[in-house]
Parts: C-alpha cells; sequence; structure tokens
C-alpha cells in the first residue's frame, strides 16, 4: 500500500481523472474530498460491504426458499396512489416493467393472502428500520 | 428505440436450477456490464414475470443465480433517487427513459421479507443496459421491510377468527 502524507487543503491524483484533497482534520475525523468523473463509484467500504451482504443473502434466499410463493398479492406498494397518478414530472422513469419482462413465465403460483397495511396506511416512519448488521440466519 | 429489426425472433436457451430450461427472446436480455455487485461473473439477465408485484431477474449465464426484484415505483414519492445520469455502463442521458428494480430479500418467513432501498437496479430502457446504483443515505434502508409486525399479526388473526358479529368492548376509555 503506498502511504503518503498529507496536510488540510493538499491534494493528490489518483491517474488524471481523481483527485483526493484532504479538507479538515476534526478530532479523530478527516473530511476528504474527491472529484471524479461522474460514472466513477465511489463508497464508504462499510456501505460497499452491507450492499454487497445484501445482494449475496437475497440470491441465496431465492435459491432456498420457496417462501416467495406465499408473498405475492399480497403487497400492494408503499404510497403507491400518489406517485402511480400521473406521471410525476413529466418524468423518464417508467413504471411498467412489463416492456422488460418477456415469456415464459416461471409457473409459480401461490395464493392470495390478507392485504398489507400499506394498503390503507402511508408508511409511517417505519421506514428506516433499526438494520441488524452482519449475517442473518436463513 | 434503436433495435426493432432482423433478430427479432432469435430465441436464446439457458438454465435455470429453479425454473428447468428456458428459452427467451434474445432482445430480452438485460446487460449488466458490471454485474450486479458481488456477482460481476455474470453481466446478463432476463426478467421473468411472477405474480405481482414480484418479478424474477434470473441470469443467464448462471442457472444458479435470480433475484426476486420489485418495481421502484411500489414505493412511492418518498423513495426519491435520482438516475446515474452519465453512468458509463447503461450510457444514461437525461432524456432516456428507465427502470428500478429493488432487490428483494425472501425471507424464510416470507413476512420478514425485506427490500433493498439503499441500492436499486436501474435500467437504461434504450438499450436495456443496467447498473447497481448504492445510495448513501440514511433515509433508504437495505432491509425495508415488506410487511410490518402488525400486518403480520392482523393477518394472522384474520385467518383464524371471523369477528363474532355481536361482540361488544366495555371499555369507555379511550
Amino acid at each position: 500500500m503506498l502511504i503518503l502524507t498529507r496536510k488540510p487543503g493538499e491534494s493528490l491524483y489518483i491517474g488524471d481523472d481523481v483527485k483526493v484533497t484532504i479538507v479538515e482534520i476534526k478530532g479523530n475525523q478527516i473530511r476528504v474530498g474527491i472529484d471524479a468523473p461522474a460514472d466513477l463509484r465511489i463508497y464508504r467500504e462499510e456501505i460497499y460491504k452491507q450492499i454487497l451482504e445484501e445482494n449475496k443473502s437475497a440470491a441465496e434466499a431465492v435459491m432456498s426458499g420457496s417462501a416467495l410463493e406465499q408473498l405475492s398479492g399480497t403487497w400492494k406498494g408503499v404510497g403507491r396512489e400518489d406517485s402511480q397518478s400521473g406521471s410525476r414530472e413529466k418524468g423518464s422513469r417508467t413504471t411498467g416493467l412489463s416492456s422488460l419482462s418477456r415469456q415464459p413465465q416461471p409457473q409459480v403460483f401461490m395464493k392470495r393472502k390478507k392485504r398489507s397495511r400499506f394498503d390503507e396506511d402511508e408508511e409511517d416512519g417505519k421506514k428506516v428500520p433499526p438494520e441488524t448488521e452482519g449475517e442473518q440466519e436463513s | 428505440m434503436s433495435d426493432e429489426s432482423a433478430e427479432k425472433q432469435e430465441l436464446i436457451t439457458f438454465a435455470s436450477t429453479r425454473f428447468g430450461e428456458l428459452q427467451v427472446p434474445a432482445e430480452s436480455v438485460i446487460e449488466f456490464p458490471s454485474g450486479v455487485i458481488g456477482f460481476s461473473h455474470t453481466t446478463q439477465y432476463v426478467m421473468l414475470e411472477h405474480k405481482h408485484p414480484f418479478s424474477w431477474l434470473h441470469s443467464v449465464q448462471d442457472a444458479n443465480l435470480a433475484f426476486v426484484v420489485v418495481d421502484g415505483f411500489e414505493f412511492g414519492q418518498q423513495f426519491d433517487v435520482k438516475p446515474p445520469i452519465g453512468n458509463k455502463d447503461t450510457d444514461m442521458r437525461e432524456d432516456d427513459e428507465y427502470a428500478i428494480l429493488i432487490i428483494v430479500t425472501v425471507r424464510s418467513d416470507p413476512r420478514l421479507t425485506t427490500a433493498n432501498l439503499k441500492a436499486p437496479l436501474f435500467v437504461n430502457m434504450r438499450n436495456r443496459r443496467g447498473v447497481q446504483v448504492i445510495f448513501d443515505d440514511p433515509r433508504y434502508s437495505t432491509r425495508f421491510p415488506l410487511w410490518s409486525e402488525d400486518s403480520q399479526k392482523n393477518a394472522e388473526q384474520a385467518t383464524t377468527e371471523q369477528a363474532p358479529a355481536g361482540q361488544k368492548s366495555e371499555d369507555g376509555s379511550k
């Protein structure tokens, strides 16, 4: 690992396009500024790992589980009415995923269950649940 | 909308451990040049319809690999993520039409199923290329519960007890 010493306000370049600046040092925290091309993905390590783990959980759960068969039809979205009725800003975000998906449909059938609470309520501050970091068992 | 042309009828066949052998039009393939994070070994996927609102995003190259996804629109206006304009994988431009797919993690108790709002997949409809984008934003959880705990209870109760018609609660306190 290359190790360099910098003072606040000083920068370094990674290649031609990426400039990293030490903005400020405050106690044990260092603020870093990064100038980089828009398509370069830059993440804090812990966030990146969190996504990695969640993607893996999602893929594994699908492999092992038939649980999904109980899912469909019971979840109606969150505060969907407002967004669905009329395009929000003549935007370019499309809703019908049907144009993405194709036959053949997997032959998985499931029965309808109760409606979710999201039918009535808009979500009520439940949006950011306490996150259990790390692994969960299946 | 560039490719309404010749090889429209071309079909590709691929294996799925879940669904067996599948055949889809070649044009339905969605390309993720960088893969889904953690799965860079496979870049081609197809969407298979499940029962609404869920779909499968199934790898063409890895028979084991599939994600359950749901349309980002299902999360309403509070889920207000911006497309990655300028992203090279998708060649995303200001005026492109795009879809947002949210990966769902199905739990063994399906009602504990969560959605990863922090890292949606964007698919550019113009070229059917996609990318997973991480939003480092505390409003968006990687494990947003689709069903809350109350709704679980309600669902169970509702199936077991048909509310007796004449029964009254006797407290006037509330």
